[in-house]
């Protein structure tokens, strides 16, 4: 069964307001580790999850089991669910019924890669590591996304997705480079393990530098990290409405560096795109930031009843089982700027740090949008307006308002940044960036040495 | 159960497999969560489905399917060969560490099945412990209480035939306070929902949610108007909340031995540790003991065998600071030449099993808290983690807490916010020169240890009690 089957073939043993929600999922991943396949993993899996409403009681329920029997008893237990919970005068209701937009995002070749495909398009990256031994994956997925409810909303979508990661280490150097796309077609993970491999070979001999400020750029890769990381707390409305948000109370001020605008796109095909959300309210662009004046957060129906401005949903529902969150942004586009190329933005720096990829972040003052982490693969000192000497990974701690408040440019090209770690369901999403460079970055502490 | 896995195993060999294993897992959840008073999800989810994993021609595959047939078995094993065999060629052959086979079950012993505890009573109890936070500047107040059950069946083409029930649940509360721009979170027992354990509902009663609430809300808010935590190099003494998750980042994941060998290089990161340090690195002071146990009781990470079937034993993997022990898998420990793995999980049956923590304690020392800070002339003493953050390596850490407080002349002084320590794993370890004892020794267990490509979420537990440090640096911030 495809996903608006099984979400109606749920709603059929539901007796009174419901909403189902199912997820088909048909992945593999390829990974690989000192440029041998060692851990290829292949998923058939559909789930649905239906949510039952007694007057203003809620109840969800999941299940894998699609089959009468074992949609009966998912009924069963949501409707328990529901019994139990007491009446909720702040529940929004199910969404009504509405036409989502139409989007891309889905590719019948993509959606056909079978493990032979898979593994070949990983053995093409180890193949292009050379000397250097690669680690990383080449993955592809078909998911198919529905929602019903007894509103008469029904919507789908077909999605597909796929990412080749890479990367090159030794015992003295490392690198990292990725692509994703919605079509596979797109994504060539040869030349993604040579350009992992080219940087590893550069990070040899990594040496130390003092903590302090400094200025730096930031690829498009660890850029979006930090973007994604700070977005949890400061771009959704419930961090707003629970004043978490950096944003609370500084809507319509100018927070960051007239240089950056921020939306949240998921119409933008170059993104991986999605019609609407896990309530079925359909995709909506959202500005965030706009030449550096915060703009506004991303709402689903619940925060958007709880607003007292009278907000609406922007079609940013997480799936159940991460509704605590809130909404979230799940499609970030940082819009570009005039630098060509980040050799320039070394230039605009001119004494500096040159950062590829962040690693284990952490929100240390969600308020204050100060994170931290490590410098990882790819970490380079800039003297005189170019890239130099290669540096060990450092630990950064810094407030991303601050980071982003004097930008000294952005790349004129952009991009995706794959954002999901494939956790639970498949549901692929990224970060669509330029690579930054900025006035103040700041290092507190340094760790080991590039490489394996 | 076992027909389908005997099913699996038979078509994976039939096809070529020269080693096969079939896990079926079937996986209930709720979890039922308040917020300022209102239910904010009451949740009840199931999955089930088989995982087939093989080697053929000395390369792994591994393949699954929810169906619960002898159609999706087979078709999940012949996937899993041709995923194999698409990898194989010019593969190093895949070596297991040999291991009896095994017929056994198990089931974590529970005195209340929390599946038979009501969700009007999950709802009430955290109705309860929400309201018992209500107060001046507090902004949010959440409680959460969850429950799991997950039954598996191994067969290997070995001739091991493992089931088990484990059964666990959890609870915790958590408010968040707002004042002048300044906010602040305090939790119970533990940050980053709750605690859970290995056991029925008797450890969630024990808990005691709404008696604590009340500390919980007061703490929130007083932490609004404390002083900044003050930077310097000063001896820090950690509760046992915070030791279990120094415990969990920087000796956990060092030791697992797939991170030394670097199979998890893109993505969870590698290891400072080598396997040749094993038996000559110092990883701390003599105090340091730590041992890897899935035999404790109440544990997350407990289990009478592993997903590879391996018998569950209690092995040291610090002694007086000497590394004397990793984490491993059968192909880990056969390639390391010593032990026959054991620490091999997976995150339900659509994923392929890992080297996971089991429950890894840091062993009592001797005296109290008091006793700790008695010798601490300058200090802080901090509690409950907020912010964790440790390189590809697990060498340099920054870690935050909720709270912590001056400690002078040996006694607790004023309340202090945004405390956090860095450190170098081996460096900080050396530092330690006293432990609690026994009877300030607790089991922490958190649900949210990530790994893996596609990820895999474990549940594991750490044995812990406060800890002293000496010359650590307090207080990084940008």
């Amino acid at each position: 069964m495809n996903a608006i089957e099984v979400a109606n073939a749920a709603l059929e043993v539901v007796n009174g307001e419901a909403e189902a929600v199912a997820h088909v999922e048909h992945s593999g991943l390829a990974r690989f580790a000192g440029s041998e396949v060692h851990q290829p993993t292949l998923i058939e899996n559909a789930m649905v999850t239906l949510r039952v409403v007694q007057d203003t009681r809620v109840g969800v329920a999941t299940t894998n089991k699609i089959d009468a029997d074992g949609l009966a008893e998912v009924a069963e237990r949501a409707h328990a669910a529901a019994r139990s919970a007491p009446p909720d005068d702040g529940f929004p209701g199910l969404a009504p019924p509405m036409d989502p937009p139409k989007v891309e995002g889905f590719d019948e070749d993509t959606a056909r890669l079978g493990p032979e495909e898979q593994a070949k398009l990983a053995d093409a990256a180890i193949d292009a590591g050379g000397d250097v031994p690669v680690y990383g994956f080449f993955t592809s997925a078909m998911s198919d996304l529905a929602v019903a409810s007894t509103t008469g909303l029904s919507v789908q979508q077909r999605m597909t997705d796929a990412t080749a990661l890479v990367v090159a280490a030794d015992e003295s150097g490392s690198g990292y480079a990725e692509q994703t796309a919605w079509r596979a077609g797109g994504i060539d993970p040869a030349l993604v393990a040579e350009e992992a491999a080219e940087k590893a070979r550069r990070t040899r001999g990594g040496g130390k530098i003092e903590p302090g400020v400094y200025r730096a750029v930031l690829e498009p890769y660890a850029f979006a990290d930090l973007l994604d990381y700070f977005s949890h707390d400061s771009f959704g409305a419930l961090g707003l409405l629970e004043e978490r948000s950096y944003f609370a109370g500084r809507l319509d001020e100018k927070v960051f560096d007239e240089k950056i605008s921020i939306n949240d796109d998921a119409l933008d095909p170059r993104g991986l795109p999605k019609s609407f959300d896990f309530e079925g309210t359909p995709k909506q662009r959202v500005e965030l930031v706009e030449h550096g004046v915060a703009r506004g957060v991303v709402w689903d129906r619940t925060t958007a009843a709880q607003s007292k401005n009278g907000a609406q949903s922007t079609g940013h529902a997480p799936p159940a089982e991460l509704r605590d969150w809130g909404p979230l942004p799940s499609a970030l586009s940082v819009s570009p700027g005039d630098v060509e190329s980040v050799e320039e933005l070394a230039q605009l720096v001119g004494d500096g740090l040159y950062i590829t990829r962040l690693h284990y972040l952490g929100v240390v003052h969600p308020r204050e949008g100060v994170i931290t982490g490590m410098t990882r693969d790819g970490t380079f000192r800039i003297r005189d307006g170019k890239i130099a000497e290669p540096l060990v990974n450092l630990r950064f701690t810094v407030a991303v308002p601050d980071f982003l408040r004097d930008v000294l440019g952005l790349t004129s090209g952009a991009a995706l940044v794959n954002s999901q770690n494939f956790y639970g369901e498949r549901y692929p999403y990224g970060v669509l960036t330029p690579a930054i460079a900025a006035e103040r970055f700041a290092v507190t502490g340094v760790g080991s040495k590039p490489g394996i | 159960m076992r027909d389908l896995c005997a099913a699996a195993v038979d078509a994976a060999t039939g096809a070529g497999a020269e080693y096969a294993d079939a896990r079926v897992v079937a996986k209930r959840n709720q979890f039922v969560a308040t917020k300022n008073g209102r239910v904010e999800r009451l949740a009840d989810s199931e999955s089930e489905g088989i995982g087939v994993r093989v080697l053929v021609n000395g390369a792994w595959g591994f393949a699954c399917d929810r169906r619960l047939s002898s159609e999706g078995a087979r078709e999940a094993a012949l996937r899993a060969c041709t995923f194999a065999r698409a990898a194989a060629g010019r593969h190093s052959s895949r070596q297991l560490a040999p291991v009896a086979s095994a017929s056994a079950t198990h089931r974590t012993a529970v005195e209340r099945d929390p599946f038979e505890v009501s969700l009007d009573e999950k709802v009430a109890e955290c109705l309860a412990a929400d309201e018992g936070m209500n107060g001046p500047d507090i902004v949010v107040r959440q409680a959460m209480v969850r429950a799991q059950r997950e039954h598996k069946l191994l067969l290997t083409s070995e001739g091991t035939e493992v089931e088990q029930e484990l059964i666990e649940c959890g609870a915790g509360i958590e408010c968040a306070a707002a004042r002048d721009g300044v906010f602040q979170m305090r939790s119970y027992p533990s940050a980053h929902v709750g605690s859970s354990s290995q056991m029925g509902w008797e450890y969630v009663d024990g808990l005691d949610l709404s008696g604590e609430a009340p500390r919980v809300a007061e703490q929130a808010a007083a932490l609004v108007r404390a002083d900044v935590c003050p930077s310097g190099v000063m001896t820090v003494v950690l509760d046992g909340d915070q030791v279990a998750l120094q415990v969990h980042e920087s000796v956990g994941h060092p030791t697992e031995l797939d991170r030394v060998y670097g199979s998890e290089a893109s993505y969870a990161g590698t290891s400072f540790l080598k396997a040749d340090d094993l038996g000559s690195m110092q990883y701390g002071s003599d105090l340091m003991n730590i041992t890897a146990d899935p035999t404790t009781v109440g544990g997350l990470g407990s289990f009478a065998f592993d997903d590879e079937g391996v018998l569950a034993e209690r092995t040291a993997v610090v002694e007086g600071g000497l590394l004397t022990g990793f984490l491993t898998s059968r192909e880990t420990a056969a390639r390391i030449g010593a032990g026959n793995g054991g620490s091999m999980r997976a995150d339900g049956w659509n994923r392929m099993p890992l080297v996971r923590m089991t429950n890894l304690h840091l062993e009592p020392g001797s005296g109290t808290l008091d006793d700790l800070l008695a010798d601490v002339n300058d200090g802080v003493y901090m509690e409950t983690n907020r912010s964790w953050s440790i390189d590809d390596k697990r060498l340099n850490f920054q870690f935050g807490t909720q709270i912590a407080w001056e400690i002078k002349a040996g006694k607790l002084g004023r309340m202090l916010r945004d405390a956090t320590y860095t450190g170098i794993t081996p460096k900080f370890w050396g530092t330690l020169d006293a432990v609690a004892g026994r009877d300030s020794w607790r089991l922490y267990g958190l649900t949210n240890c990530g790994k893996g490509q596609p990820g895999q979420s474990a549940h594991v537990s750490h044995g812990a009690a406060p800890a002293r440090f000496r010359d650590v640096q307090v207080g990084v911030r940008s």
